[in-house]
Formats: C-alpha cells, structure tokens, sequence
C-alpha cells in the first residue's frame, strides 16, 4: 500500500515539474511565438511634398509644312544628289535627268500633228465661208460681243417680220369672222315682215276680196251644178223601169232612171242654193270696195318689194369681205416670205460664227502644241531639277536609273524655319488636366540635345470623339521627319501637406482609407496594431498621391505586407 | 458501486474512446478545411469589401466565342448602376466617395517587354477596373494600379521578370519598353509556389498590364474573367442578377459565386458531382486564380467528407447509447413525478416547523420582555 503511494506521488511530483518548465517557457517565449504568426508589414511616415500628375505619351514627327517636289515630265534620273536630312538652298541641283527626248515630247508632236489635220479636214469640208477662213488665218476673230450684236441684229430682223404678219392674219381673221356671221345670220327682216303680215291681212280681211273670192267660188260651184243639170236632166235620162217598194202598208212604184236621179236633184237644189248666196254676196262688190282693195294691194306689193331688197343688201356685203379678205392673204404671202428669208440669213450667220470659233480654237491649240514643242525641246538635252526652296530634305521618292512619271512626287522638303508637329490621342480625363502652351518633357530626354516640345492644340479626336481628344504638339530642334517621340505633359504641380506612397491606400465599400500603426507598451515588449483611417485621395502621380482625413500628418501608414492584414489585427514591423 | 463498475467495462472504455478520438479527428479536419478555404484571398474580397454579410463576390469566365468587351462591360456597369437604384439600394457610409460595387476584368495573353539589357516574352494579364483590389498579390516593391489611374502605360512584373529585365526587385518607377511604347513598372510581385500553383498556369513569369496595352501591343486571347463585388440584400441577389445581365448565353460563361464556394453546401455539392465534375462542356480557360480555387474545392471536399465519417461515427455511438439507457431505464414518469412531489412536501414541512419554532421562540420571548 505504501509502496503503491510513493510510486503514485513520485508520478504526481514530476508531471507537475514538467507541466510548470513548459509553463514558464511559453511564458517567456510568448512574444516570439506570437510574432511570428503575425503579418510582417512596411510601413512609413506620412510625408508633404509636390504631386505633378503627368500624362505619357508617343507621337511620330510629321514635318509641318511639307514641300512636295513634282516631276513633270517622264524622264530617267540619271544621278541623285543628295539625300534625306540633307539641308539645300533655293537652286541647289538635286538630280540629274539623263539626254533622252522625253515621252511628253513625242506625244505633244504626235498631238500638233493630228490638231493640223483636222484644222485643214474643216476647212476644206466646204461648209464654212472664204471670209471666215480668212478671219481666222489672219487672226482677225471678232470678239463675243461682236458676234452677239450681229445675231441680235438679225433676230430683230425676224422679229420684225414676225410681228407683221401676226397683224395681217389678226385682220384676216377678224374677216373671216366677219364674213361667216354674215352668211350664218339672217338679216334683221322682221320689220318688214311684220308690215308685210299686216298688208296681207288687210288684204285678205278685206271684205271686197272675200266677196270677190267667195262670189268666185260660187260661179264655180253654180257651174258644176248647171253640167249636172244639163247631164241629168230628165230629156237626157229616161226611165227605165220601176221598182216596187212597201211602205206603211201601201205599195209604191218608184221610177228608176238610167243614172241615178239623185245626183241631178241634188245639183238642181244646190244651184239654188249657190245662186241665193251669190246675191247676198253681190252687195259687197261695189266701185269704193274696189279702189279700197286696190290700195290695199299696192300696200301689199310695197311691202312685198321692201323685204325682198332688205334680204338682198346683206350679200352686198358679203361680197365686199371676200374681197378685202383676198387682199389680204396676198400680202401674207409676201410677209411670209421676207421671214424665212431673214431667218435662212440668221441661221447662216450662226454657223459662220460657229466655225469661225471652232477654227479660231483648233488654231490656239496648233499654236500652244507648237509652244509645248519647243520648250519641250529647250529642256531635252543635259536638264537638272534644282531645289525650288530652301530648306531639308525630308525624303528622297526616287533614285538613279529610275525612270520617274510625269506628277509624280520624287522628294519632299521640309522648308526652312517652318516646324514639325507631333500628335496622339488621349482621353477626356487625361485632356482635362492639359491647357494650350504647356511644355512636355521627353522620356529619355538626355538623348536629344535641343528639341523642345510644346502643347498647341487640343482637338477632337475625330476616331473617337466622345471619348478622347487628340493633342498637337509643335516640335523644334534637330529631328527629323517620321521619328518617334515618347513624351510626357504634365499637369501644373501642387504642394500638399499629407502624402502617402499609392500602396498605403486601400479601398471597401465604405470609401478609401490607409492603415496606420498604432503602438501599445506592455510589459513584455511593443505591441502592434493596425488602424483604420477614412481617407480621400486629392491628387495622385505615378508613385504617390496626397490624401486628407482624420490624420495629423506624423502617423506611420502601412505601405505592404506579407499577409492581408485587417484593421484592428495585431502586426509586427518589418525590421527597417 | 455495481453499475458504475459495468460501465466501466472494457468494451464501452473502447467504444468511448474510440468515439472521442473520432470526434476529436472530426474537429481538426473540420478545421483544416477552414484554414484552406481562409487562405484563398483571391475569394475574400466579400469578407474585405464589407464587415457586414450584405455583400458578395461573383467570378464570370468566359469562353473567346463569348466575344466579351470592355465596351459591354462599360454597359454592364450601367445598367447595374440603374438596378441597385431601382431596388433602393443606396450608399449609406459617411464617406461620399465610397462605392456600391467594385469589379475586375482580365484578359491573358502575351507579350514582350525590353529593359535597356534584356528582353522577356512572358505570359501576360490585360487588367481593367481594379484588379488588384480582388487579387492582393504580396508586393515586393511599388504599388498596385488599375483602371481608373490617369495613365494606362503602367505594369507589374513578377520577381523573375524584375530579376531578368533589371537586376533586381526594388524598380518601381523604372522605364521598360513594350511594343516601342514606353511603360512604368508600377511594382514588382511575389508569385505564388507550389504544387496547385504550378498546375493552374504559375509555372512561368506573368506580366500584369493594362488591357489596353495588351490588345495595342501584345497577343490578345480575349477577355476570359469578369468579377464584382456588390451588394447582396437577399442570398443569391448578385449570383443571379450577374448571370441573367452579363449578356452572354449560358454555353459560354461559368459563373460562380466566390463568397459562399467553400460553405458546407457548396461542399456537399462537390462531393455528390464526383465522376461528373471533371467533364468540361464549355470551352472555357480559366484563368489561374480560378484553376487554384477548384483545386482547393477538391481537396477541402474530399477533407469534408472524411471528416463527416469521422464524425458519423461517435454520433452513432451516442444515437445508439441513449437507445439502449431509455430502453434499459429504470425510472418511470411518473415515479420521477411522485418522487419531486414527495421531496417538494417535506420541503414545505420542514418550512412549516422552521416558522411555527421561531414563532414559539418570539412569543416566549416577548413573554419574557412583558415579565421585565
């Protein structure tokens, strides 16, 4: 039992020795081992300084003003003298064309040829005038003002004539109307006719005339009754029988004649009759009744003969129209004939003046082609092209042995004194901060010795408008057309009083902030710790910005660190 | 005596034990996981942006078919701009410059870089907006850049770039020559190591530089990453806001949702696609960060599902323990009920006597008082 228990106290005794050694030894070692589970950060002092925000960029040199030096005949070069960046004077001999009649010569020769044939082909053609070829041969052609009023005047010739003969059918016209209105329209008659009705009337109501006629009609009709008479009577027609006929119970025998007795009953009464009428007729035939009627009659012929004349005036008339009217178509004729003459001699003057024209220019032309020629010539043998300004050659478009094309460019100058300019595009937020007349520095700058670069212009950059801007830069100094420059324009500089190194600053969703350092003492050494700070960043270059915020300008901010660390982590310091 | 001797059996010692430690493995897997999964800052940007669960970082990839550009994310951007108005969600920090929303987009590529001794052909990244706001890579010298800096002409080398163009780390600021147009070396990077690394596409130098200058002057293979951190009042807000606005149909964009990929579901999801998740139905190149990210997804899933067995198991043990004590018990309700009555009876008794003695003990004493 007792061994038992020693043993269990000696077990007991050491791990408590052992347990409080390990104890002790963390205690003492707790900030190492601590240390090293913690991030490791760089961190520096909040600086003042200035901030220039500056803006990069690359442009290829273009010469500003360039001359273009053109070829203006086909020719072969035969040597070239100088060379790109070579500096001339005005005169200075730049290439040397080889003896060769050029291609322009021949075809302009090969041009004056045909312009001769066909000047000689017009005139010959047979439709132009002797005093026309003779104008142009001498060289006497009249001048447009002169054709003008000679076509002016003949114009007003035709005019003239025109208007004639627009008043001659004017008259014709109005005769013709004149001559159908009379052959359409009745004359005005009624005059006379009413006279004449009421003659008549007269005449026929006259109770002397009705009488007569009546009296007339009767004898008439008296004379066919006494034929009848004479016909019938019973001496000439005998009975030839008798026939039986009952009437009211009685027979009676009718005679029955050889022609019906009826008729010669009928005459013998209507004889009577007629000659009952005469007589009360008779009374109305008296010498007065008669003068009366005579009178009335003559009344009846006057206005007979007075219609008849009225009537017949009107194609009295009638006939003088037709007259007047072959009058006039005669002089149209005649008028008519003047026009077409006056405009034959309008149309001959036009083609007189066209081909005094045309020939008058196919001979301009022979003359010019003749000129061409002999400059042509006069440049044929040992021609050179001399610098036309003074100044650089930018490039060289040709070399020797080449044949060069008419209006080809062969080298382009820079002239003397006029700049280089240099552009690139950049966007809106970059543009903003730049303003005409600043001067950009060039990356690299120690290789040029006197090139200076200056901002003129800032454009549109018309790839992009919305969005960016294109800046112009005048360039002077020893460069040369087509190089490359990397420049960088910078913002004026400002001085701030709190700036941090652009690793200091960090971001989440409530805004910017940095992280400084914030020291606690404690017994077993400094203790560490990260804190938050809002910031907002005012102006920032490639390396560093400015900030403001709830600083006092001496904290020490956390630049980088080995593992993300949070605000309110315990950290330790990179050794400085 | 008795019964806690045949607890102590030698049988259930083992199985208790044996269940702790499983537990206790359970634990320490359950935390390795979660040490992994915190590693990944390229997937933190949520936890960085804001303290608050509200916000949550999305990841599109796009395929080249996609066509993406930056003039559509421009449009992207916009029209966000516009939603999280409409749905009255507004900045509330007192600090007027603060954002809503932050994104990124890359592009890989190649380029050539020439200091005044050397020259490097390197495997390149185009950025736009602020990538290294999501990517805090470990700088060794200098500084970050993005999108929204003044001149675009800026890059970041990696160290074996700084070693081979200049010497050394320390360059910020020095003039390299890219496609004749001069740049600035914002900063020098460390490049991550390791196994997983090497695999995802860091086995060789990466050269960060704006996407401009690789479009302008390097070879541009398209942009292939899109990603923002942005409010997410609702779970799933911005996962589904990002893919039904990104303008890219579905065969030609993954999109992913960075803040919650390591969550126990998300796990479990990664466990139930095995045999399907190495199949790949879009040509999509993921950029490196993404390639790490799933390798990380296998591992931490695979950890996961072996810590869940562990922890089956004392859970079993424990299921099947209570089984057996409430089949085996000897207490009834209702005996538990009489027995607290009883205790509570005597209780009430003992309270009774207690005042009744003190009663009698006042009384005599007043008695006694009165008496003098």
């Amino acid at each position: 039992m007792n061994e038992n228990g020693t043993k269990r106290r000696e077990w007991v005794k050491n791990a408590m020795i052992v347990f409080l050694t390990v104890m002790l030894l963390l205690t003492f070692f707790s900030n190492t081992i601590m240390n090293y589970s913690l991030p490791e950060v760089a961190a520096q002092y909040i600086q003042s300084g200035t901030i220039t925000a500056k803006i990069r960029g690359t442009g290829t040199v273009e010469s500003g003003d360039p001359y273009n030096i053109q070829a203006k005949e086909t020719r072969t070069v035969e040597s070239v003298l100088v060379r790109a960046g070579d500096t001339v004077q005005k005169g200075d001999v730049l290439f040397v064309l080889a003896d060769k009649e050029s291609e322009e010569l021949k075809a302009a020769q090969d041009a004056l040829e045909s312009s001769l044939l066909d000047f000689e082909l017009q005139i010959l053609s047979g439709n132009v005038s002797n005093s026309v070829i003779n104008n142009v041969q001498s060289g006497k052609v009249s001048s447009v003002s002169t054709y003008q009023s000679q076509i002016v005047a003949a114009e007003a010739e035709i005019e003239k004539w025109e208007k004639e003969i627009e008043e001659i059918e004017l008259a014709i016209s109005q005769l013709n109307a004149l001559k159908g209105q009379l052959s359409f329209s009745t004359p005005d008659t009624s005059e006379e006719e009413k006279k004449l009705a009421e003659a008549q009337a007269a005449y026929e109501a006259d109770s002397y005339k009705q009488a007569k006629d009546k009296i007339a009609d009767l004898d008439s009709k008296i004379a066919e009754c006494e034929q009848v008479i004479e016909k019938y009577k019973p001496e000439n027609n005998p009975v030839v029988g008798y026939e039986e006929e009952v009437s009211g119970g009685n027979i009676i025998y009718n005679a029955v004649y050889e022609v019906s007795h009826d008729e010669y009953l009928k005459a013998v009464a209507n004889h009577s009759i007629y000659v009952g009428q005469k007589e009360s007729y008779q009374p109305f035939v008296t010498a007065e009744a008669e003068e009366n009627y005579e009178k009335l009659e003559k009344a009846l012929n006057e206005a007979k003969t007075n219609l008849t004349n009225k009537q017949n005036s009107v194609d009295a008339q009638s006939n003088s129209v037709s007259v007047q009217l072959t009058n006039w178509n005669l002089e149209l004729t005649d008028k008519q004939k003047k026009l077409s003459d006056a405009t034959d001699a309008k149309n001959q003057l036009l083609s007189d003046i066209a081909a005094e024209l045309n020939l008058g220019s196919k001979m301009d032309r022979i003359n010019e082609q003749r000129e061409t020629i002999a400059e042509l010539q006069a440049n044929a043998m040992g021609a050179t092209i001399e610098a036309p300004i003074s100044g650089t050659i930018s490039s060289i478009g040709i070399t020797a042995g080449q044949d060069m094309t008419a209006g080809s460019t062969i080298a382009t100058m820079q002239p003397e004194g006029k700049g280089f300019t240099m552009s690139f595009s950049v966007t809106n937020d970059q543009a903003k901060r730049l303003s005409p007349g600043v001067q950009a520095e060039l990356v690299n700058s120690w290789r040029y010795d006197d090139v200076v670069v200056t901002l003129s212009k800032i454009k549109p950059d018309t790839s992009d408008p919305a969005q960016k801007k294109l800046l112009e830069f005048t360039v002077t100094g020893s460069v040369v057309d087509g190089q490359t420059l990397n420049v960088s324009v910078g913002d004026k500089s400002a001085n701030y009083d709190m700036i941090v190194p652009n690793s200091a600053i960090r971001e989440d969703n409530n805004g910017k902030f940095i992280l400084i350092v914030e020291t606690k003492s404690s017994p077993l050494g400094n203790r560490y710790k990260a804190s938050r700070v809002d910031v907002e960043v005012l102006a920032s270059d490639d390396t560093k910005s400015a900030i403001s915020g709830a600083v006092y300008g001496y904290e020490f901010v956390i630049t980088t660190s080995n593992k993300p660390v949070e605000a309110g982590q315990l950290i330790r310091l990179a050794d400085q | 005596m008795n019964r806690f001797r045949d607890f102590l059996s030698a049988r259930n010692i083992v199985l208790w034990i044996s269940g702790i430690v499983s537990f206790l493995v359970f634990l320490v897997l359950y935390g390795i996981a979660a040490l992994l999964s915190g590693s990944q800052t390229s997937q933190q940007m949520a936890e960085r942006w804001s303290e608050r669960k509200d916000v949550a970082q999305i990841s599109c990839f796009f395929s080249p078919n996609a066509a993406m550009s930056p003039d559509r994310i421009e449009s992207f951007r916009h029209s966000l701009d516009s939603a999280l108005q409409e749905a009255s969600i507004v900045q509330d920090s007192p600090n007027a410059n603060a954002r809503l929303w932050a994104d990124a987009y890359s592009a890989d590529g190649q380029i050539t870089v020439s200091s005044e001794r050397a020259r490097v052909t390197a495997d390149a990244i185009g950025i736009g907006g602020d990538f290294f706001l999501f990517h805090p890579l470990q700088l060794l010298s200098g500084s970050y850049f993005s999108e929204s800096d003044l001149n675009q002409d800026y890059c970041i080398l990696d160290e074996d770039a700084a070693w081979q163009l200049f010497g050394s780390n320390n360059v910020a600021g020095q003039i390299v020559t890219i496609g004749g147009v001069p740049h600035m070396v914002a900063g020098v990077v460390h490049r991550e190591d390791g196994r997983l690394e090497e695999a995802a596409g860091l086995d060789s130098t990466v050269i960060y530089v704006s996407y401009n200058t690789l479009d302008a002057l390097g070879n541009n293979n398209g942009i292939n990453h899109y990603e923002i951190v942005m409010p997410n009042p609702v779970s799933e807000y911005a996962y589904n806001y990002v893919k039904e606005n990104i303008g890219v149909t579905e065969k030609e964009v993954e999109v992913v949702e960075n803040s919650t990929r390591y969550d126990l579901p998300e796990r479990l999801k990664v466990i139930a696609d095995f045999g399907t998740r190495s199949m790949n139905g879009k040509a999509i190149i993921y950029p490196y960060w993404e390639n790490i990210a799933r390798g990380y997804e296998d591992i931490i899933a695979a950890i996961t599902l072996f810590a869940l067995l562990f922890l089956a198991y004392p859970v079993a043990l424990l299921v099947i323990f209570v089984v057996i004590s409430w089949k085996h018990k000897t207490w009834t309700a209702k005996g538990i009920y009489l027995h607290l009555q009883d205790k509570g009876e005597r209780k009430m008794e003992d309270v009774r006597e207690k005042r009744l003695r003190r009663k009698q003990h006042k009384d005599r004493f007043d008695e006694e008082e009165d008496l003098l």
